[in-house]
């Protein structure tokens, strides 16, 4: 599976740089922050775009062709 | 979008020069801007990361997160001056520089791939310079007009903000924030054409404008937190969601629906005019869309948001409450 994601890994850009900045940007981020409680649970507001964007990444994978 | 009917071909003579003109001339703006934005800052009355009391139009008792701030962190504000303003944590946290530039980079190699050398260009140029100018034109009337920042003693509905991080500039928007603009606008609209593939434009892009929109509602509440403070509102928005403006999440929204219907007409324009007057035809309209969308905030949120209110008896409104 990861071999033939890497193979054809710029299918998977968009996804990639969504993936790390959500991660990075909004989970890991919110961690720092003091003071404002329920920051990191507000996160689970994002689970429709992350649902929808693993939805596209599964379907990208299923359309490349067999190795 | 689906790729396979928005794809132009190359056309090696025609891209060259585009992209010698297009390219060239951001970068020259960018150089330009990030020398005025670094080298003088007076000219743009750029408020000074170091000295917060200086700030202007708004001040910091001004901003949104002044209210949201404990008395410790006011005082520590004030004495070490913006969080995180170093050039490690600017370009290398996950809105600094060159974290942006390498997503861009990524999408751009995608775009490139599924539509083309011009296409994808168009979408980073495009989209870039939309948003670069939407939200310089936002920051500049506030600083530059007091009647915008001064809003909640003046009951204006509509608020001003700026960016406080970022190494290169166009205008008074860190070039970070306009290539994830794009970056984030393609994958997600991307994303909506792959997910749903027999859906018109309309739909694809609202989707795209709403996928972009639910990452930013957690996104910003973390980046205008006292912790990173990489932008900051002034009071006076009637309708604020998790203690930021809530015209931010509207600009989001539509930003990227327009810009996805504009930029999936331009296969139509090629094959109606030719290349050549479709990209001046496609940066025209852009710019044109700019100014409506300009125009149609400033009533929305003058007019339209306060009406509403009224007409369910309240005068402001703060989604959660206490947040």
């Amino acid at each position: 599976m990861w071999r033939k994601i890497w193979k054809h890994k710029v299918e998977f850009y968009p996804y990639f740089s969504i993936y790390l900045f959500w991660f990075v940007g909004s989970f890991l981020s919110s961690l720092r922050v003091q003071n404002r409680p329920g920051i990191v649970t507000l996160g689970l507001i994002t689970i429709p775009s992350i649902l929808l964007i693993t939805i596209a990444f599964v379907k990208t994978y299923k359309e490349l062709p067999a190795d | 979008m689906q790729s396979h009917s928005l794809y132009v071909s190359a056309d090696p003579s025609f891209d060259r020069k585009f992209a010698f003109i297009t390219y060239g001339l951001l970068i020259l703006l960018i150089v330009f801007f990030t020398y005025l934005h670094h080298g003088r800052p007076d000219v743009l009355q750029v408020p000074d990361n170091a000295n917060i009391s200086a700030w202007k139009n708004p001040s910091l008792e001004q901003t949104n997160i002044y209210d949201r701030m404990t008395g410790t962190e006011r005082a520590q504000v004030r004495e070490k001056g913006v969080p995180g303003t170093g050039i490690l944590p600017v370009l290398f946290d996950s809105q600094g520089d060159l974290t942006a530039f390498i997503f861009a980079i990524l999408c751009f190699i995608h775009a490139r791939k599924h539509y083309g050398f011009w296409m994808a260009s168009c979408f980073l140029i495009g989209s870039f310079v939309f948003t670069g100018l939407q939200e310089s034109i936002a920051i500049l009337l506030g600083r530059f007009t007091a009647g915008q920042a001064y809003a909640a003693a003046e009951q204006v509905t509509h608020g001003t903000y700026f960016f406080t991080k970022g190494v290169l500039w166009f205008i008074e928007t860190p070039v970070a924030v306009c290539l994830s603009w794009f970056w984030i606008a393609y994958a997600c609209v991307f994303t909506a054409g792959k997910v749903f593939p027999r859906m018109g434009v309309l739909g694809r892009a609202t989707i795209g404008g709403l996928t972009a929109m639910i990452i930013d509602l957690w996104l910003d509440p973390v980046a205008t937190s006292p912790e990173f403070m990489m932008w900051l509102w002034a009071k006076g928005d009637l309708i604020r969601v998790l203690g930021i403006n809530h015209s931010n999440f509207v600009g989001w929204f539509l930003l990227i629906f327009l810009f996805a219907i504009l930029w999936e007409w331009m296969p139509a324009l090629v094959r109606k005019w030719g290349r050549a007057k479709a990209t001046i035809a496609f940066f025209g309209i852009v710019l044109l869309t700019d100014v409506a969308m300009l125009i149609f905030l400033v009533v929305y949120n003058t007019y339209f948001v306060r009406n509403v209110l009224h007409l369910f008896g309240v005068s402001e409104l703060q989604i959660p409450p206490g947040w």
